[in-house]
């Protein structure tokens, strides 16, 4: 050892009366720079409670939390992010990622507590002095970690689909459905809003990792026509999808589309699997439509017997004879249908029941019985010349094009309606147009201004494009005709379609009047149901509800053996309908289980 | 730089060209070729000073992109190539005889990403990592959230809910 190394520490000694090259700094207000990542704020109305600023969070530093006064609601979980200041580390990843670009930082970062749970807490929500602080950091417009627009979907051009019923959308490649797929942050927000509750951030996740075979085997999970929702769905999941407030919804819809295009029906029922063994109970269901193979499809799962009376030529109900081919192809339609078929139901076509097999044979051959015979009867205007046999019903002529008919289609054309059905045969009449005349003449006018209308956007942006002239605010008041020809429409100017309680109760303003030519009118208003196979005494028994028979959760009516759903009972929407055959299966598989233990 | 490029085109082969701004770009440039490349920049085009040598793991393609940015003073311009080396055994000749400071990024890479340089000074020593034996943490595939969950404790009392489970309790209870 050196002597050094012995003396050094005495000579600390000598700098004990000098004056401290340090200063005492009492503990005062010290700003952070502009664009310092200080304490958190959460404009809380802002914020959807997606979570993913606790799933990107490395620290584990956030906890999504229920607050009191906001309410779980449609693409709002209702949670909110709390963070505990132990862990965090100021990375700001959370603010970067946030979906809505609420969450942002103040520049302000002292605040000394003894307490140390105090520094858990959820901006926003437990006020904090910097809540109103307009400096720190916010993410900057071009910084995105998820990408805002939606993979460009291949779709034939107005010139190209106006020739033909070939398909519009194209489909995503396996490369741009990744691609897609990608963007999703597997929040599950969509979940509560898709009336099926399909399990889509988990089939997302699957095309992400190219595994088609769990991802079909999620969408049947809830949902046996995944071809025909992946291309008509409504798709409300995708008007709550976390991605929208800074960017393009996730495509929902087309991603499932991809899944069920990339897996043959061969390989289906190794995936899927197949029923339960035999229970020996056995079940009819009335209409082959979206609701009665959905509920067929469970109840065979279940290890039941189902029989569909089906009355036309065909399965498929308003998927086949009242959506037109260029959005949902017959082939990909037979798909879903043969996998039902598959798995041992049994479908018998050409069969009205109340007239080929009646109601109560039914009731005697089978334990219990569901009907989902849909919306057929086309309502009329009622406006003086509306009963010439040259005005037709929506409905009508979308069956028979499908049936393969030549129906009657003049130059011009004339559609009363604003929804999809009313959009269906205006543009089913513009291609009939195209291909008998080279060009088209329809005119659609309903009741509703564009803003209102309920057809889907895409709808009216690609009939315009098909050469369909909208003419959206006016209510017919008289067809004109001519013997066995109609000549025209007079239509007046609707001021308003609802009242202020929301009732329907359309207002006209008589004086501005229009007149539209055109030698025959098309009536699309809406749609009825035709209840007549339902014998008098068990119509008595039923209660109905505003025209619907009334069903409880599962979809029973008020007689034990007797369930309902689909249109009949919610109203003309496809998921709805696969939604409430699923519910309706699990009512009956517990009923008839319940019957079996007796 | 659209102008440097073209000429650097003619001498060495270059990549990817990539103009961030009218005072700075970016340049692929092969591993070999590298050396030569900023020899000629310092001697020639007035790029003297190193600014930084970082790196960026692009895990998907099983490579590292090594970025060497250049000033040049005078011309007030930056220049940046990017060499990628495959992430299978990186290494990558040192630079630290043409500017010594890269010694310190050379160690430091090697410590953050496993990127060996081998004959840099100390390369091997601890940078700012202690007693570290695991995974090097910038690597992509390294873990941090579970590395934070094994290191630092969670405060009692700490619970979180799933949007979507919550969202089904709230809305939906009944429904399948
Ligand atoms: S700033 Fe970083 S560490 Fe802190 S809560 Fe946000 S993501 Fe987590
Ligand atoms: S990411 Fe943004 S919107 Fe989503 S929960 Fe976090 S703060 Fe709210
Ligand atoms: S689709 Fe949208 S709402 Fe649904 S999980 Fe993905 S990001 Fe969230």
């Amino acid at each position: 050892m050196k002597i050094r190394d012995i003396l050094s520490p005495f000579t600390v000694w000598k700098n004990l009366f000098r004056d401290p090259v340090t200063i005492n700094d009492p503990v005062r207000e010290r700003p952070g720079a502009p664009r310092y990542r200080g304490f958190h704020k959460n404009d809380v109305k802002k914020c959807i409670g997606c979570g993913t600023c606790e799933t990107i969070c490395q620290n584990g530093a956030i906890d999504m939390v229920p607050v009191d006064g906001i309410a779980a609601k449609e693409g709002d979980s209702g949670l909110r992010p709390r963070i505990d200041y132990g862990r965090c580390c100021w990375c700001a990843l959370c603010v970067d990622v946030c979906m809505t670009k609420s969450l942002t930082m103040s520049n302000d970062y002292q605040w000394i507590d003894r307490d140390p749970d105090a520094f858990r807490f959820t901006p926003g929500v437990d006020k904090k002095k910097w809540d109103d602080a307009e400096l720190g950091y916010t993410r900057p417009d071009a910084h995105r970690l998820t990408p805002e627009e939606r993979i460009h979907m291949q779709e034939l051009g107005p010139e190209t689909r106006i020739g033909s019923f070939i398909e519009i959308v194209k489909g995503y490649s396996v490369d741009e459905a990744r691609k897609e797929a990608d963007r999703c942050v597997s929040c599950g927000l969509c979940v509560a809003t898709c009336p099926a509750h399909m399990a889509i951030p988990d089939y997302i996740a699957a095309i992400r990792d190219g595994d088609y075979e769990r991802g079909l085997k999620l969408l049947y999970d809830t949902n046996p026509l995944p071809e025909v929702c992946g291309r008509v769905c409504t798709h409300k999941c995708e008007s709550v999808c976390a991605v929208k407030h800074e960017g393009d919804p996730i495509a929902i819809r087309w991603l499932k589309r991809h899944i069920a295009d990339q897996v043959p029906l061969d390989k289906y029922r190794a995936i899927v699997g197949a029923a339960e063994p035999a229970t020996g109970k056995k079940v009819a269901v009335v209409g082959a439509g979206p609701a009665g193979l959905s509920a067929a499809y469970y109840l065979a799962r279940m290890g039941h017997a189902v029989e569909i009376f089906e009355a036309l030529p065909a399965a498929g109900g308003m998927m086949r004879y009242g959506i037109p081919e260029y959005r949902l192809p017959y082939p990909d339609l037979d798909k879903d249908i043969a996998f039902v078929k598959e798995l041992g139901v049994k479908i018998t076509l050409n069969t009205r029941v109340g007239k080929d097999v009646t109601l109560d044979d039914l009731r005697k051959k089978f334990d219990a019985l569901f009907i989902s015979t849909g919306l057929h009867l086309g309502r009329s205007t009622k406006v003086p010349g509306a009963d010439h046999p040259k005005v037709f019903q929506s409905i009508d002529l979308l069956r028979r094009v499908t049936l393969g008919e030549d129906i009657y289609c003049p130059e011009q054309a004339i559609v009363i309606g604003g929804g999809n059905v009313a959009m269906d045969i205006a543009r089913t009449l513009a291609r009939i147009q195209t291909k008998k005349y080279g060009k088209v003449g329809v005119t659609l006018l309903c009741l509703e201004t564009e803003d209102i209308m309920p057809a889907d956007r895409e709808e009216i942006v690609e009939s315009r494009e098909e050469g369909v002239v909208l003419r959206p605010g006016y209510g017919p008041t008289r067809i004109d005709t001519d013997g066995d020809r109609v000549t025209g429409t007079r239509f007046v100017r609707c001021l308003s379609v609802f009242d202020e309680n929301g009732r329907f109760a359309p207002r006209f303003d008589q004086s501005d009047e229009i007149a539209i030519s055109g030698a025959m009118v098309v009536e699309s208003i809406g749609q009825g149901m035709d209840l007549s196979y339902l014998p008098d005494d068990l119509q008595k028994q039923i209660v109905f509800e505003r025209g619907r028979p009334k069903v409880d959760r599962h979809f029973r009516t008020s007689l034990p053996w007797l369930y309902a759903g689909g249109d009949i009972v919610q109203g003309p929407d496809v998921i709805h309908g696969i939604a409430n055959g699923h519910a309706a299966a699990v009512g009956i598989d517990i009923y008839l289980r319940g019957k079996m233990e007796q | 730089m659209r102008e440097l490029y073209e000429q650097l085109k003619r001498l060495f082969p270059l990549g990817e060209y990539t103009e961030q701004r009218r005072d700075l770009a970016f340049v692929t440039v092969p591993k070999d070729h590298l050396r030569p490349l900023l020899i000629h920049l310092r001697d020639r085009e007035g790029f003297t000073h190193l600014v930084l040598l970082t790196a960026v793991d692009w895990i998907e393609e099983g490579r590292f992109q090594l970025t060497y940015l250049m000033n040049d003073r005078a011309g007030k311009r930056d220049l940046g190539l990017r060499v990628l080396i495959p992430r299978d055994g990186a290494a990558m000749e040192g630079i630290h005889d043409l500017w010594p400071t890269a010694a310190t990024y050379q160690r430091e890479l090697r410590e953050m990403f496993g990127i060996d340089f081998p004959g840099s000074p100390r390369v091997n020593g601890e940078f700012i990592l202690e007693g570290w034996t695991g995974m090097p943490p910038y690597r992509r595939d390294f873990d941090t959230k579970k590395f934070s969950e094994e290191n630092f404790n969670h405060r009692p009392g700490r619970a979180t809910k799933d949007p979507a489970k919550h969202m089904k309790d709230k809305l939906y209870p009944d429904e399948a």
